[in-house]
Order: structure tokens, then sequence, then C-alpha cells
């Protein structure tokens, strides 16, 4: 009989123990979740909610202040979030704080961020209104990943040698050579068109990234889609530094043949006698094929870009839309002339 | 030939089961109702369960976290191993570790216990003594099998946690709270609650199983080997198809 | 050693107990029991003998309601047990003794939880006291004083024997119910159970029937002897009658 009672302890002992847990894994979520305790509502409009879910995380200042409660359509570009946020954080929030959706680590949740506003503002109510500011996530990213840039880099880099020749040598050879005028002319469309290329690519890129960004899944999805992000972002950041090198040699370029123009129109000592010499005009011949060598294949490495996997049905399209185009243009063409 | 006989056996089975069951809602829980005899098993069931569960839990949560650590390495989210582990072990390894583990322990012991006693007409003797064994022997075992599975979960769950928080300690240092509140941060009640019905189910369902192989034990030590051994199998395999059911319906109610 | 039919003391003499009639059991094909007939009187042993599957065990399980039979009414103190619903067949269980062939002993209780669950179970208004002392009256008929605290692993086969047939003369029956009590006994301890239960049936005056193929058992019990075969009871006298019977089926048992 005795033993009876003491077994019948034990097992009170185990059940109040194995409740107690369970009451305790509820009430901490519960508490993460703002269930307990008195909050409060906030609302915010975004025109996109970047695959923000119920339940995500209200960070004000960066401290967790409430969750998000429930999120509306209120039209086509208006999504409504509602926010509940501790009592607690009330007398901080400004009603001019600014909400924001960022996200909570590299690939974690997202989570509404608001910011303090810079000037003072009347705390908030019940049921107040913030205003949303758009935070473009994938650009932050681009930047912090700029690292090496070989094969791109490695064209600049001979541009830029053939550019400071260029500077320094034979201008007014190339005055008297037309060949040199149509290769610094061909050279400044390849260039153009590399940065145009490479800023189309850019765009492509990041909308890319944003998607990839935006994808929500099981975690090993999102884990294989960080991998390809990290791949992608990689791959945008060399885009993005090599088409700023280009960029850079247009300026230096355009700089040149204005001092061109201008020497041309003075006649100053240097270039006249420069003019006489015959081997430094053959360099600066060679020079200038270097530069159009190097666009050339600068355009190569893009058309190769274009076709690499990740990026090909982005390009399809566009080319797609580009040969609607055309087709359009010559119907066109086909009318008028038929008139 | 022989697959129609044994098609046939299977549905008889199934059919014997679920009356069984049915039983166990229309007889077993009428008046009177063996109180004594409940807490007494619940006491075998649960408590005596409690190391064995809880050792395998912490081995779980240590092997575990031990096992996902290097891949989380590899793509820098190392931080977020308690979350990845916690989300596991409360949604699905808990339950189903714990599940099977009882399943192993328990339904054996059911089915071996009923099975002897059935052979050696103890079942019997209790009849003529003017105890209902079913009420007495199964609908007593089966309600202590029913509740005190989630319990041992919850607990396995909180033995588990801490073999994960062993395990990211090994290679690397995180305070207990910061897990503790990782952990909780992450979880949310469509992953608790779920995990917590499903136990229910899987406990009645070894229950159920144990004593039905006991119950209708064949004579002889063999007879009551084979219904210790079927109701093992039987209650574990059943506990992979609530799994699955229970899977599916929240996600159906879109708790996932 | 043998009690005459006529012998008992109390008021209804000759009074049936026990009447079967026209009980038929089958399971599956197999007929176990086939129109059998048979009356226990008061105060009387009868001894059913039988070859080993001829359906004695099925005979006494349907009396006590282990088993429904197929057909034929067995009345026990005048009702119908097959048709008795779940409380009236508890009822007559307190007054019916049943020793099973295995002892049936619930090996996960001591001796003296064994012997208290039927008092606990039948009669819910009993004091402890009431129950301390059945238990040690009981335990002392069977002449085990100091095993109550035993578990019944412990107990040797004629010990749990003893045991078992403590427990179930702990509700005084006025039936007792014996499946084999000496299979699987030593000879000598099978003579000390024959005793016992003669002695304890004296004592209690309770009538009893007894399934058996030891025929030192049957002699030592018997009053009379029913001879079950084929499902039908084949024949019905005392254990002399028998055993002068030139019946090819009877003799077969007394070699």
């Amino acid at each position: 009989m005795a033993n009876q009672v003491e077994n019948n302890a034990k097992l009170g002992l185990f059940v109040t123990i194995g409740l107690l847990a369970l009451i305790f894994s509820f009430y901490m979520i519960g508490k993460n979740q703002n269930l307990f305790g008195a909050n409060f509502q906030l609302k915010v409009r975004f025109s996109n909610t970047s695959g923000l879910i119920e339940g995500d995380n209200v960070l004000f200042a960066g401290i967790q202040a409430g969750t998000v409660k429930n999120i509306e359509i209120v039209n086509d570009s208006t999504i409504e979030v509602l926010l509940t946020i501790d009592d607690k954080v009330k007398p901080f929030i400004k009603e001019n704080a600014l909400a924001s959706i960022g996200t909570e680590g590299l690939m974690g949740e997202k989570v509404v961020n608001i910011t303090p506003p810079k000037v003072p503002g009347r705390r908030v109510k019940d049921g107040d209104e913030l205003a949303s500011r758009k935070t473009i996530n994938t650009d932050e990213m681009l930047q912090t990943l700029s690292q090496s840039n070989n094969n791109i880099a490695a064209i600049s880099e001979g541009l830029k040698t053939a550019v400071t020749k260029l500077n320094n040598s034979a201008i007014w050879e190339l005055l008297n050579d037309e060949g040199v005028v149509n290769n610094a002319k061909i050279t400044l469309r390849n260039i153009s068109k590399a940065s145009a290329n490479a800023n189309e690519m850019t765009k492509g890129l990041n909308q890319l990234v944003t998607h990839i960004k935006q994808g929500k899944g099981t975690a090993g999805l999102l884990l294989a889609d960080t991998a390809m992000a990290g791949n992608v972002k990689e791959a945008v950041a060399r885009i993005k530094s090599a088409g700023n090198n280009v960029n850079n040699l247009t300026v230096r370029l355009n700089e040149m043949v204005k001092n061109l123009n201008g020497s041309l129109n003075n006649g100053s000592g240097t270039l006249h006698m420069l003019l006489k010499d015959s081997t430094l005009a053959k360099n600066l011949g060679t020079s200038m094929e270097n530069v159009k060598k190097g666009t050339d294949n600068f355009n190569q490495d893009m058309e190769a870009l274009k076709h690499n996997f990740l990026l090909r049905g982005y390009f399809k399209n566009l080319e797609k839309q580009k040969t609607k185009q055309k087709l359009q243009d010559s119907l066109k063409a086909k009318e008028l002339s038929l008139k | 030939m022989d697959f129609f006989v044994k098609m046939r056996e299977y549905f008889n089975q199934t059919g014997n089961i679920a009356r069984f069951a049915g039983n166990f809602f229309t007889v077993g829980m009428k008046p009177r109702y063996e109180i004594k005899e409940l807490l007494a098993q619940c006491y075998f069931i649960g408590y005596n369960s409690l190391p064995l569960v809880g050792l395998t839990g912490f081995i779980m949560g240590l092997v575990l976290t031990m096992q996902l650590r290097p891949s989380m390495v590899t793509y820098g989210v190392a931080t977020e191993l308690p979350v990845m582990v916690g989300i596991a072990i409360v949604r699905e390894i808990g339950p189903v570790i714990t599940g099977l583990i009882f399943a192993g322990k328990i339904g054996s012991s059911i089915g071996a216990e009923l099975g002897s006693m059935k052979v050696t007409e103890q079942i019997d003797a209790m009849e003529v003594a003017g105890t209902n064994p079913f009420k007495y022997l199964v609908a007593t075992r089966v309600v202590a099998t029913t509740l005190m599975l989630p319990i041992l979960t919850i607990l396995g769950d909180a033995f588990s946690l801490f073999g994960a928080y062993i395990g990211v300690n090994i290679k690397s240092v995180t305070s207990f709270h910061l897990f503790f509140n990782d952990i909780f941060h992450s979880l949310a009640y469509s992953d608790l609650m779920p995990a917590v019905i499903k136990t229910f189910f899987f406990g009645f369902a070894v229950g159920i199983i144990g004593c039905y192989k006991g119950y209708f034990s064949n004579k002889g030590t063999r007879g009551v080997g084979s219904s210790a051994n079927s109701a093992v199998v039987l209650a574990s395999v059943l506990i992979f198809i609530i799994d699955l059911l229970a899977v599916q319906i929240t996600d159906l109610f879109g708790l996932n | 050693m043998k009690t005459a039919v006529n012998a008992s003391n109390t008021g209804s003499k000759n009074e049936a107990v026990i009447v079967i009639e026209n009980l038929c059991k089958a399971f599956g094909d197999n007929m176990v029991l086939d129109d059998f007939n048979l009356t226990v009187h008061r105060d009387e042993n009868v001894v059913v003998l039988g070859k080993s599957g001829a359906g004695k065990s099925v005979l006494i399980k349907c009396i006590i309601g282990l088993l429904k039979p197929d057909s034929g009414s067995i009345l026990v103190f005048g009702d119908n047990v097959p048709e008795l619903n779940h409380e009236d067949l508890d009822r007559i269980r307190t007054k019916v003794g049943f020793l099973f062939q295995s002892n049936a002993l619930y090996d996960s209780m001591t001796v003296r939880e064994n012997l208290e669950f039927s008092l606990r179970r039948h009669w819910i208004e009993v004091t402890q006291h009431d129950i301390d002392n059945l238990v040690k009256e009981a335990l002392e008929n069977v002449g085990l004083p100091n095993t109550a605290d035993m578990m019944p692993a412990e107990l040797s086969g004629g010990m749990a024997k003893r045991i078992a047939l403590a427990r179930t003369m702990i509700l005084k029956p006025e039936i007792i119910l014996y499946d084999e009590p000496t299979t699987g006994l030593d000879p000598v301890t099978a003579r000390e159970i024959d005793k016992l239960i003669v002695k304890l049936q004296k004592k209690y005056k309770a009538s009893s029937i007894i399934i058996s193929h030891d025929m030192n058992c049957v002699k030592n019990t018997a009053d009379r002897v029913v001879l079950l075969l084929d499902g039908k009871c084949y024949t019905d006298g005392t254990y002399e009658e028998l055993h002068m019977s030139a019946d090819k089926n009877v003799k077969q048992f007394f070699e």
C-alpha cells in the first residue's frame, strides 16, 4: 500500500513536470507572438511586402517590438500590414517613424523595421498608420560583393594603358591618319555598346537576385537559393565594376577627343613636333587597334554571359522583344512605302 | 491463391482491430472506471519509460546537431543551427522517436503481458472474479498510453533540446539563454500544436495494438512472443502512417 | 472417501443446482458438445471424464459464462447462464468458483492481492478487517498460512495449485468447477490436492464438477462419474459402476 502511494506520488510528479513543460512552451511561444501581455496595433502600407508573412517580427530600432498580425491586399499597389506592438515600446515610437521591410540575417525571415525619425514627433496611438520606406537590399548586397573581376578587369586594364599611351603620345599623327580616327570611333562605339550591355546585364541580374531573395520555401530550397544567389551576386559585382571601368574609359576617351579638337584649333608646340614622328604615329595606330580588340573581347564576354544558363531566359526575352520591334518597324516602313 | 488468403487475413485483422478500438469507446469508457489500475498503469507506462525516452531523446538531439553542423557551416549559417534543430525536434523527431521507443518498450510489454495472461487463463480468471477484463486490462492501458505519450514526448523534446544545446557547444560557444531564445523565437503554435496532438494518436495506437495482439494471443510461449513482436512492428508502422496523416492534415489546415 | 448423494445435511436435499439441457457448442466444423445433458445436485461431486479435447473444459467454461453455447440451456440456481446480462452473471459468479487448469494466478500481484482481488471485486461493501480474516482463513485452509506476501512466480506447482484453490474458495462458493486440478502435479502432491478438494467441499458444503482424466483423482473425489464422449453424456454412474463396466469406451480409462 505504501508502495502504491509512493508510485502515485512519482506519477504525479512526472505528469506535473510534463504538463508544466508543455504550458511553459506554449507560454514562451505565445510571449514571442505577443499573445499575452498588453499590446497595441499599428498599420503600415507597402506596395510590395517582399514575402512578409503573418507572425514575422517587428523590430523597433533593432529591438524585438512585436509581430505582424495580418496582411491584407487593399488594391493592386497597396498592401496593408497590421502590426501588433508591445505596449512597452509605445512611448518610443513616434508617428513620423518609418517602417520598412528588411531581412533578418542573410537568409533569415522577413522583418518589419521601424526606424525612429530624425525630427521629433507626436507619440503613436493605437491604430495609427506609419509611413513606409522602400529599401533596395539587393544594391547593398551588390556593393558589398564587388571583388575580383578577372577577365573584364584585364581588358579594362589594357584599355587603360592604351588610353594613357594615347594621352601622352603622337596626337598630331592621329590627326593626319584617317584610319586612326576611324579606329577611335569604332572603339568608342564598342565601348558604349559594352557599357550598355553591362548596364542591361546588371539590371537583369538585379531583378534575378530580387526574385531569388523573395523566393520562399523549405529550408533546403532556401539554402540552394542562397548558394545560387551568391554566384549570381558575384557575377553581377564583377560585371558592374567592369562596367564602371568601361565608363571611366569612355569619359577619358571623350576628354582625349576634346583635347584633340582643342590641339587642332590651337596648334601648340608639342603637337606640332609629334606630327612629324611617324613611329609614334604607328604606335598610336597599334594602340587604337589594341583598344578595339579589348572592347571586342569585352563584348564577346558579355555575349558569353548572355548565354549563361542563369541569364539565358532574361536575354531571350529581350531578344524576342527586339525582333518583335524590328518586325514592327519593317512593317511600318512597308506601310509607309506603300503609301 | 496464397495471395488472396493473405489479403483476407489482412482485412480480417484490420477489421478486428477496428472493432477492438470501437469496443474501447463503447465498453471501455463506461463505468465502472478502474481508476486505481489506471494510475498503476500510468506509473508503469509513463514514469518508468522516462529514463529511456530521456536518454534516446538526449542522444538524438546531440547527434542531430553534430550531423547538421558541417552543412550549416558550409552555407555560412551555423548560427541558425539551434533554430533548425529546434524545429526538427519539436515538429518531427521528438514525437516520432519518442513514439517509436514507446512502441518498442510499452507495445511489446503490453503485448507480452496480456498475451501471457491470456495463455495462462488469467484473463478468464478475472472475468470469473467479477471484473470485466476489457475494462480492467485494455481500457486502462489504452488510456494510460494515450495520456502518457504526449507527456513523455514533451519531456523527451526537452531532453533532446538539451542534447542539441550541448551539441552546439561542442564546436562553438552559445549561451543557454541565446540558444533558448533562438528556439522559442523560431517556434510557433503551429509547430507545437500538431506535434502534441499527434502524440495522443501515437499513444492510442500503441496501446490498442499492444492490447489487441496480447488479448488475442495464440496459445503457447511462441504465441506470446509473436504477439509481443507483432505489436511492436504494427504499432511502429502505425506511428509512421499517423505521422503522414498528421502532416497532411496540418497542411490542409494551412498550419505548415 | 466418497460421500453419498443423500448425505447432505442441508435442508433441501437432492436439490438440483446445475441443470444442463441439450447443450451444443461447436468450434468451426468441430462439434465439441452435441446435445449434452447433465444435472448436478447439492453436495454432489461430479467428475466429468473424457479424453483430451473432448470438450470437458468447454463444458465448465459454458457453465461459468466464459463461453457462449450455440444452443441449449444451463440453469445455475434456476438462472439460464447464456441469457444473463453482465450484472446477473457476476452475481452468479460469486456463488460459483472456478479452479483453472493453469491456476491463473495474477503474476503481477502478491498471493494476498490475488486472494483479495475477487473479494474486492465482488463484495464492494467489505471492510479491510474482513478481508484480512478471510485471506488468513483461506490460506490456513490450504495449509499455506505464511505465503501471503510471496509472488506467484516464487511458488512451486503444488503450492500454486493450493493458492489457486484458496482463491477459488475465498468467496465460499456453493458450486466449484475444477478444470483438471491434478494435471501437471507429481502423484503425491496430486493426492494432497484430492484430499484438500474433498475436505473443503465438505467444510463449505459445496457441489462441484471436476474435470479430470486422472483416475486416482476421480477415485478419490467422485460421488458420480460422467463420461463425455463425442460431445454426449456417454455413461453416468459411480466410480465402482464404471470400473465394473464391460463397455470398451469406458474400460479404456481404467487400464
